[in-house]
C-alpha cells in the first residue's frame, strides 16, 4: 500500500468509523447524532474550563500511551499501564505527603519516584517474561489487579493521611503542586512534560541505537537476536520503561490534578491508553493527537449525558469497539498485503 | 503440438507501481507437457504464474482455461497440527450429515495418493514429516481437485537429491497422463533433464521459447541473462594467515550434535562444508556466530561477516528499508554512531554502495526490502556481510533459491573476499558451489568430521560417497 491509502485505512478510516459508531450508539440511545455530537462538542470545547478538562484528560492518556507505544513498539503486550500509572502514582503521593525540600525539588523527586514506581512494575513483568517465558499479556494484565489491591491497603493503613476521612494519602503541600498551565483550570504544565516526551521518544525511535534496536525485536526478533541484539535484556529494560513511563503519569495526576493519592486516581486511563496507541499508528507524535480525541471523548461524554441523555457509558462501549476495529483493521491490511506480490 | 491448450494466456500485462512486471506475454500449456518458466529473479515469473492461477487479474489480455488449475507453492501452506489427510481435503471433506466422514475422508485421500503412484499415511501428523512427504501432501491436495493444469513454484527448493529424482517421477507420469504442468525454477539441470519444452522469461516478456531438445543448459542460461554468464571470480594466490581453529566442538543435541568437531580455515582459503541437509550444519554456524553454547575451543582473530541460511528470519527485517537493514548486525559498532544518533548518511552511503557493488535491482534504498526479489534481498545480505572487510566469512548456502546471475555475482563477491584474505567457511547443500568456491572441502556426516579433501585431490564420486555416510 501507499503512505496515502496507509493513512487512510489506518489512523484516518478508524477516526470515520469511530464516529460512525458514536452516531450509532446515539440512535440507539434515542438521539439525534446531530445534538448528541454537539452536546459533546459543547461539553469538551465550549470554554476555557471544558477545553481545560479536555487537556486534562488528555495529559492522563498520553502518558500511558507513550509506555505503551514504547513496549508495542518492542514487540511487547503491555496491557498492565493502569496498574503501572497507580503505583507511580503511589510512589509519588507517598513521598510527596512527608517531603521537607523547596517545590521544584520536590515535584521533580515526586515524578522520579512515579518513574521508580510505574518502572519498577514494568520491570516485574518483564523479568517474569525474560526470565521465565512468562507471557506478558497475562503478567501485566495481572499485575493491574495486585497494584489496584496494593495501592487501596496501603492507603487504607500505613500511608492513610492522618486527617484523610477515606482510603487517601495527606494532601500535598501547595509548593508541591505542578504549576497551572491554563489559568482557573485544572490543567498543569504535565500537559507540557507528555508532548516533550513524545518528542523523545519520537526522536529516540528513529534516530538512536536504543531505539533500532527496539523496533528490530518487535519486527523481527530472530534477525535482531542475530544481530547481536540480548533480547532478553531488551524485553526487561523495554518494560521497565513502559512502566515507568506510565508511573510518571500517575505522578503528574497526583502532583497536577488531584494533590493527594487514592485509588481513584484513574477511570481507567491504563486501558483506554491502549486504544489510544492504537489509533495513533504506534507514532508518538499521532498519539498526542489521538490523545486529544479520546479526552474530547472522555469530557464531553458526561456533557453528553446531562444534555442530550446518552449514557456516559456509551462512550466506554465505543471505547471498546474502537479496539476491536483496530485489531480487525490490522488483520485486514496484513491479509491485503500478503496478497501483492 | 498437439490438441488444444489447456491454458492459453493471451497479451498478458501487469504493471506495479514503479516496474511493468509482465510485458504483452502469450503462454500456452498443452496436456502433457512439462513446461519451464524460467529467468532472473525479477523477470516476471511469479507474476505471471500468479495470472495463470487466477491469483492476480492482468491489467491488460486474457486468461482462459479448460479445468481446474492447480498450483502448488514454493513456501508449503500446511497446518502441522493437523493429519495428513486433514490437509489434503481442507475446505472439501465429504460430509456426512453436519458430521465429517472421517472414514470415507481417508479412502478417498489414499485413494489419489494410490492413483498416483504416492506413497503416504493418511493419519500422520504434517509436522512430523520430513520436507519431500510434506511436498507430497502439498501435491495430493492440488491433485484431489482432478486438475487439468498443474503449477508448480520452485518446487524443489527445499528437498534432498533423492527426494527430487522421487518427486520429479511423479511429475512426469502425471503429464504421461495428460495433465498439464508449469514448473518454475531456478534449477535448470532439472528443466534440461525432466521439461518438454521451456519459456524464458527477462524483464517481463518472453525472450526465447524451444522444445528441450533443441536447446542447452548454457543456451537457456545465456538467453536468462541476456548475454555471457558472468564468471565466478578468479582464485588468486593468497598468504595463508592464522584465521578460524575450532577443536573439539561439542554443541546441540539430537541428531544434529556436533561431536569431536575439528576444523581449521586459514586466512586467504575457502573451506567448504559438503553434507546432506541435517548433519548438524546448523548446529555448527549457530556455534561460530555464537547463537547457541557448545563446549571445546573455537579461536578465531579478527571480525566475521555472516551470510546466514534463511535470509527472510535470521538476516533482514523485511519491513524496512535496505538503508535501515544496512545496519542491522553492525549497529552496535563505534563508527555506525554520530553522538547519540545513528549516522543514517553513512549507512545511506553504504546502501548506495552495496546496490551498486551487487546490482541489487532497487529502485530506491529507501523501499522496504520485502519489495525485493529474493535474489535481491540476498545480494544485500551478502553486501552487508562483506562491506566491512571481515576476517572471517561465514556463508550458509549464501546462492540457495536464486537465479544463476545473481548467483556467480555472490559467488564472485566470496571469491574476493577469499582473495583478499579473509577466511570464508562455506556451508553449502549445494557440492557444485563448494567445488566451484572451495580450497578444501571437508564431508560433514551426523555431526561429525567424516574426511576432507585439498583442492587438487577433489573427487565428485568419493565425496558423494562419503556425503551419503560410507567411507
Amino acid at each position: 500500500m501507499t503512505r496515502a491509502t496507509r493513512m487512510i485505512a489506518g489512523p484516518l478510516g478508524a477516526v470515520v468509523l469511530i464516529l460512525v459508531l458514536m452516531s450509532l450508539a446515539m440512535i440507539a440511545a434515542g438521539t439525534s447524532p446531530v445534538d448528541g455530537f454537539t452536546a459533546l462538542f459543547v461539553g469538551a470545547l465550549g470554554g476555557r474550563n471544558q477545553i481545560g478538562e479536555t487537556l486534562v484528560a488528555t495529559t492522563a492518556l498520553l502518558f500511558p500511551a507513550l509506555g505503551i507505544c514504547l513496549a508495542f513498539r518492542a514487540g511487547l503486550f503491555n496491557i498492565g499501564a493502569e496498574g503501572q500509572l497507580l503505583i507511580g502514582g503511589l510512589c509519588a503521593g507517598a513521598l510527596g505527603a512527608v517531603l521537607t525540600v523547596p517545590g521544584p525539588i520536590g515535584i521533580v523527586l515526586m515524578l522520579i519516584a512515579g518513574a521508580i514506581g510505574g518502572g519498577a512494575w514494568g520491570a516485574i513483568a518483564g523479568w517474569m517474561k525474560a526470565r521465565f517465558g512468562a507471557n506478558e499479556i497475562i503478567a501485566t494484565l495481572m499485575l493491574n489487579f495486585v497494584a489496584a489491591y496494593f495501592a487501596l491497603e496501603l492507603v487504607s493503613g500505613p500511608l492513610k493521611g492522618p486527617l484523610a476521612a477515606g482510603a487517601e494519602t495527606a494532601w500535598l503541600d501547595p509548593k508541591y503542586w505542578l504549576p497551572t498551565l491554563l489559568p482557573a483550570t485544572r490543567l498543569s504544565i504535565a500537559l507540557l512534560l507528555a508532548v516533550a516526551l513524545a518528542l523523545v521518544l519520537q526522536w529516540t525511535f528513529s534516530r538512536t541505537v536504543f531505539g533500532y534496536d527496539l523496533r528490530a525485536s518487535g519486527e523481527a526478533p530472530e534477525a535482531a537476536r542475530r544481530s547481536g541484539i540480548n533480547l532478553a535484556r531488551l524485553t526487561w529494560l523495554a518494560l521497565t520503561l513502559s512502566g515507568a513511563i506510565a508511573g510518571v503519569g500517575g505522578a503528574t495526576i497526583v502532583s497536577g490534578e488531584l494533590h493527594r493519592f487514592n485509588t481513584q486516581l484513574s477511570p481507567g486511563y491504563g486501558f483506554t491508553a491502549i486504544a489510544v496507541a492504537l489509533v495513533g499508528d504506534l507514532q508518538p507524535l499521532w498519539i498526542c493527537i489521538a490523545a486529544f480525541g479520546f479526552g474530547i471523548l472522555e469530557s464531553g461524554g458526561l456533557a453528553m449525558q446531562a444534555s442530550a441523555q446518552v449514557p456516559k457509558d456509551a462512550i466506554h462501549v465505543i471505547e471498546g469497539l474502537i479496539i476491536f476495529v483496530l485489531a480487525a483493521r490490522r488483520y485486514v491490511a496484513t491479509r491485503v498485503e500478503g496478497t501483492l506480490p | 503440438m498437439a490438441g488444444e491448450p489447456v491454458l492459453s494466456l493471451r497479451g498478458i500485462r501487469k504493471a506495479f507501481p514503479g516496474v511493468v512486471a509482465v510485458d504483452g506475454v502469450d503462454l500456452d500449456l498443452f496436456p502433457g507437457e512439462i513446461h519451464a518458466l524460467v529467468g532472473e529473479n525479477g523477470a516476471g515469473k511469479s507474476t505471471l504464474s500468479a495470472i495463470a492461477f487466477g491469483e492476480l487479474q492482468p491489467d491488460e489480455g486474457t486468461v482462459s482455461a479448460r479445468g481446474t488449475v492447480g498450483l502448488v507453492h514454493q513456501h508449503f501452506e500446511l497446518i502441522g497440527r493437523l493429519r495428513v489427510w486433514q490437509n489434503v481435503l481442507l475446505g472439501r471433506e465429504p460430509h456426512r450429515g453436519w458430521r465429517i466422514d472421517e472414514v470415507a475422508a481417508r479412502e478417498r485421500v489414499v485413494a489419489v495418493a494410490q492413483r498416483n503412484g504416492l506413497e503416504i499415511d493418511p493419519d500422520a501428523f504434517v509436522e512430523t514429516l520430513p520436507i519431500g512427504v510434506q511436498q507430497r501432501v502439498e501435491l495430493l491436495r492440488e491433485l484431489d481437485r482432478d486438475p487439468a493444469v498443474l503449477l508448480l513454484d520452485e518446487p524443489t527448493a527445499a528437498l534432498a537429491p533423492a527426494e527430487i529424482e522421487s518427486f520429479f517421477a511423479t511429475i512426469v507420469q502425471l503429464a504421461a497422463r495428460g495433465t498439464a504442468i508449469m514448473i518454475v525454477t531456478h534449477k535448470l539441470q532439472e528443466v534440461t533433464a525432466y521439461a518438454t519444452r521451456v519459456t524464458v522469461m527477462r524483464h517481463g516478456k518472453v525472450v526465447e521459447r524451444t522444445l528441450i531438445g533443441e536447446t542447452s543448459i548454457d543456451a537457456i542460461a545465456r538467453a536468462m541473462v541476456g548475454g555471457e554468464l558472468p564468471a565466478v571470480a578468479r582464485r588468486a594466490t593468497t598468504q595463508m594467515k592464522p584465521g578460524l581453529r575450532v577443536r573439539d566442538l561439542r554443541a546441540g543435541s539430537g541428531a544434529t550434535r556436533l561431536h569431536d568437531f575439528y576444523l581449521d580455515v586459514r586466512g586467504g582459503e575457502i573451506v567448504g562444508i559438503a553434507g546432506v541437509e541435517g548433519n548438524g550444519q546448523s548446529t555448527l554456524a549457530d556455534a561460530l556466530a555464537g547463537m547457541i553454547d557448545y563446549k571445546g575451543t573455537i579461536e578465531r582473530t579478527g571480525t566475521i561477516g555472516i551470510i546466514p541460511q534463511d535470509r527472510q528470519r535470521e538476516a533482514l527485517v523485511m519491513n524496512w528499508s535496505l538503508v535501515e537493514n544496512t545496519l542491522l548486525g553492525r549497529q552496535h559498532r563505534k563508527e555506525a554512531c554520530r553522538g547519540l544518533e545513528l549516522d543514517r548518511g553513512r549507512a545511506r552511503t553504504e546502501a548506495l554502495a552495496i546496490r551498486e557493488r551487487l546490482d541489487i535491482r532497487a529502485a530506491s534504498v529507501d523501499m522496504p526490502v520485502r519489495t525485493l526479489s529474493g535474489g535481491n534481498q540476498q545480494k544485500l545480505v551478502v553486501g552487508r556481510a562483506l562491506i566491512d572487510r571481515p576476517d572471517f566469512v561465514l556463508a550458509y548456502n549464501p546462492t540457495r533459491g536464486i537465479d544463476v546471475g545473481a548467483a556467480a555475482l555472490v559467488q564472485s563477491r566470496i571469491m574476493e573476499a577469499r582473495n583478499h584474505g579473509a577466511a570464508v567457511l562455506l556451508i553449502s547443500f549445494e557440492l557444485d558451489e563448494i567445488l566451484t568456491l572451495a580450497d578444501a572441502v571437508i564431508v560433514m556426516y551426523r555431526g561429525a568430521v567424516l574426511g576432507s579433501f585439498g583442492r587438487e585431490a577433489f573427487d565428485r564420486a568419493a565425496i558423494g560417497r562419503l556425503m551419503a555416510g560410507s567411507a
